[in-house]
């Protein structure tokens, strides 16, 4: 009697065993790590786990489920380092996606680069992402190169050149603040009126403002992550510069926050971004009604649209990919999702132009999306509203 | 930038406006360290609740924003005298100041502080909120400064404030009590006043006045979990400054901070404008080790 209890339970240790294997062999994990500090966050971060969800019930990728982490990195780069090494060495994940915030994905693309874990960016813009020459890193949303470029053109064109910056120290607005003042330069011989680069969280414009004043400028660029830019623009009318200087916004100016805490002052703020929620075209109404019936979201941001498109890029990729997912074939697997995002060609998504990959470590190859849209707050506040001005394809080679 | 008068005015007036803003927090954590002989490192995180406390009471609650003011300085009192019974009172009869206790209350301040902010972002989440408020006076228009009336009233309450608190320190019997208090508990002790409950006064009007900044201050930069950290450290810079316990010093040190902090950005660099606070605060203490308005006193040993 003894030994059949000891063959019983070797036979059902052996088959949970087997089972348990065979439910790991035919998982893809993929592990996000994104800011989710405020609610758009993570409605976004919710809305990417929904997809993937649905991805699952709607029968998988070839049969295999997808297995997602979500992690959040509060957009600090300590934490979102944390976030990519237990995702790739303890989750052992086949794809990373992430993060929000460049100076996040900056490091990132380093430990991904080490690891050979593909890597698929679905908002930072800070344009020395995809310049480290990684094999292993993609970008949907547009690089900040290509915002500095479109920028200075329909600035100098529309608005004049005698422009003054107020520049958060963060990468992202760095790095588009940067990009106008270059490309100001460049198209159009100019320099700053005045630059002021400001802390993260800086509370008190008042005396850049007094100073912007008097220096009689014709455009004043805010580049600043959501709640800094509002208050910035706020105390810009505070301070008696009036409507006649043109507000020019970083692609963060597309963030809902923005509207609804600068209110009225939001008002003919232009900037570039990668979607506009005033977009006509269906596929973005399905988007808009969509985003607002599942998470109560008024019109979708930029952040929204991008993520939603990275999911459909990784699912077509992962649908693509020759994946054996065995324990033995993560790396050959890993290979194989990045090859298979390499080969992603004109796909027409949200972004307001196609979304191409291709093999070489370049930014003309990693930065898929070249296409800026120019949009204008024509009204603040919850009920925000917008307008499209312009939509530009930038050169490949644009800024480099 | 060439030199402009107007431009000068209009940074002393804009270092004024926020100075007082200092001087009214830092007032709040000299009066805890007079009585508690604690720094409060949860001062901050009282500022923001009450900006939040404010918020809703005006926004939501739908209460005029000067009756929001005075609810939120209510609320935050009654906090203040929770957060003092409930936690620091244990540590209190074990001794505050340079006891192992007064090491266990510093400690117990940064908890409280981080236990504040994970509340209040569970309430009321991440996003900064705008604190929108309808002003019937238009903006004071000084040659070609314009100053905006959120700027003004903030200005005017705090001076009120910091008026009512002299009267009331100085002119009251209770007064009296609390700056017995402060002087030397156990005397006042043996002169039968009720420490205790002095203490918990000390540290209720202490928070009603962070609350009182919280709530000037968010119609001019909005409400948000994080908002208390830059000015708790820039109203310790101010009460150092004016010297740790001292009220008139804790609003001098205020309006230097403000003033001197929006000259630096104005003639030196705008970049780095959080770093003129603290050098000040380095200078003063150079030359005046205790502050412009402190007393030297001998630490224990």
């Amino acid at each position: 009697m003894k030994h059949w209890n000891k063959i019983l339970a070797g036979v059902a240790t052996g088959g949970l065993l087997i089972s348990a294997t065979a439910a790991l062999a035919g998982e893809i994990r993929v592990g996000i790590t994104m800011r989710m500090v405020s609610e758009n966050g993570q409605r976004y971060g919710q809305m990417v786990m929904d997809e993937i969800d649905l991805i699952n019930k709607a029968g998988g990728i070839n049969g295999n489920t997808i297995k997602a982490t979500l992690m959040n990195d509060e957009c600090k780069s300590d934490k979102g380092v944390a976030n990519a090494n237990k995702l790739i060495f303890q989750e052992r994940v086949h794809l990373l996606m992430g993060s929000t915030c460049s100076s996040v994905s900056l490091p990132i693309v380093d430990i991904t680069a080490k690891a050979e874990v593909p890597q698929i960016i679905p908002h930072s813009t800070s344009a020395k992402i995809t310049q480290k020459g990684s094999a292993w890193v993609f970008r949907v949303p547009v690089s900040g190169r290509y915002y500095g470029g479109v920028n200075a053109k329909y600035v100098g064109e529309n608005i004049g050149k005698r422009i003054a910056y107020i520049c958060a120290a963060d990468a992202a607005s760095q790095n588009e603040c940067n990009g106008l003042q270059e490309q100001m330069k460049l198209q159009h011989g100019v320099d700053p009126v005045y630059v002021a680069q400001v802390q993260e969280k800086e509370v008190d414009f008042r005396t850049h403002m007094q100073k912007i004043k008097s220096a009689g400028v014709e455009g004043l660029m805010v580049s600043a992550q959501a709640e800094t830019m509002s208050r910035a623009l706020i105390q810009s009318y505070e301070a008696g510069i009036g409507s006649g200087v043109r507000r020019i916004g970083a692609s963060m100016a597309s963030n809902a926050p923005v509207p609804k805490i600068a209110g009225d002052s939001v008002k003919g703020v232009f900037y570039a971004a990668a979607y506009a929620s005033a977009d006509t075209r269906p596929i973005a109404k399905l988007f808009n009604e969509m985003v607002s019936k599942r998470y109560g979201v008024h019109a979708p941001d930029h952040d929204f649209s991008q993520a939603y498109d990275m999911i459909r890029i990784v699912e077509i990729a992962l649908r693509s990919a020759n994946l054996e997912l065995s324990s033995s074939s993560l790396k050959s697997d890993r290979t194989a999702i990045r090859d298979a995002i390499a080969n992603v060609k004109n796909y027409q998504g949200l972004a307001s132009g196609p979304i191409s990959f291709c093999a070489d470590p370049t930014p003309q190859c990693r930065d898929g999306n070249r296409t800026p849209v120019l949009i204008a707050y024509k009204k603040g506040g919850e009920q925000f509203e917008t307008e499209v001005l312009a939509r530009v394809t930038m050169p490949i080679d644009f800024g480099l | 930038m060439g030199f402009d008068f107007n431009s000068l005015l209009a940074f002393i007036i804009f270092g004024l406006t926020i100075g007082v803003v200092y001087g009214i927090v830092a007032l709040g954590i000299s009066l805890i360290y007079s009585g508690l002989d604690i720094v409060h490192f949860a001062h901050g995180e009282v500022y923001m609740f009450g900006a939040f406390l404010g918020l809703v009471l005006s926004r939501d609650v739908g209460i005029p924003y000067p009756m929001a003011l005075v609810g939120a300085m209510i609320l935050a009192a009654l906090l203040g005298v929770f957060i003092e019974r409930v936690f620091y009172r244990r540590l209190t009869r074990s001794g505050g100041g340079y006891t192992v206790a007064g090491m266990g209350m510093i400690i117990c301040g940064f908890g409280m502080s981080v236990a504040l902010m994970n509340v209040a972002f569970l309430i009321w989440g991440a996003d900064a909120e705008p604190f929108p408020v309808e002003f019937v006076i238009p903006p004071l228009e000084v040659n070609d400064i314009s100053i905006p009336p959120s700027y003004l009233l903030t200005a005017v309450v705090s001076v009120f404030l910091m008026g009512v608190l002299n009267y009331f320190l100085r002119k009251t019997k209770y007064g009296l009590a609390i700056r017995a208090v402060a002087h030397n508990k156990d005397i006042a002790f043996l002169m039968g006043i009720n420490v205790p409950m002095f203490i918990s006064l000390i540290f209720g009007l202490a928070c009603a006045l962070a609350a009182a900044a919280g709530v000037l201050i968010g119609p001019m930069q909005s409400v948000q979990v994080e908002m208390g950290y830059l000015m708790l450290m820039k109203a310790f810079a101010a009460a150092v400054v004016g010297g740790f316990g001292s009220l008139p010093g804790a609003l001098l040190g205020g309006v230097m901070v403000g003033v001197f902090e929006n000259l630096g950005a104005a003639y030196i660099s705008a970049s780095h404008k959080d770093i003129y606070a603290f050098l000040l605060l380095i200078l003063v203490l150079m030359f005046r080790p205790a502050g412009l308005f402190g007393v030297e006193a001998k630490v224990k040993a």
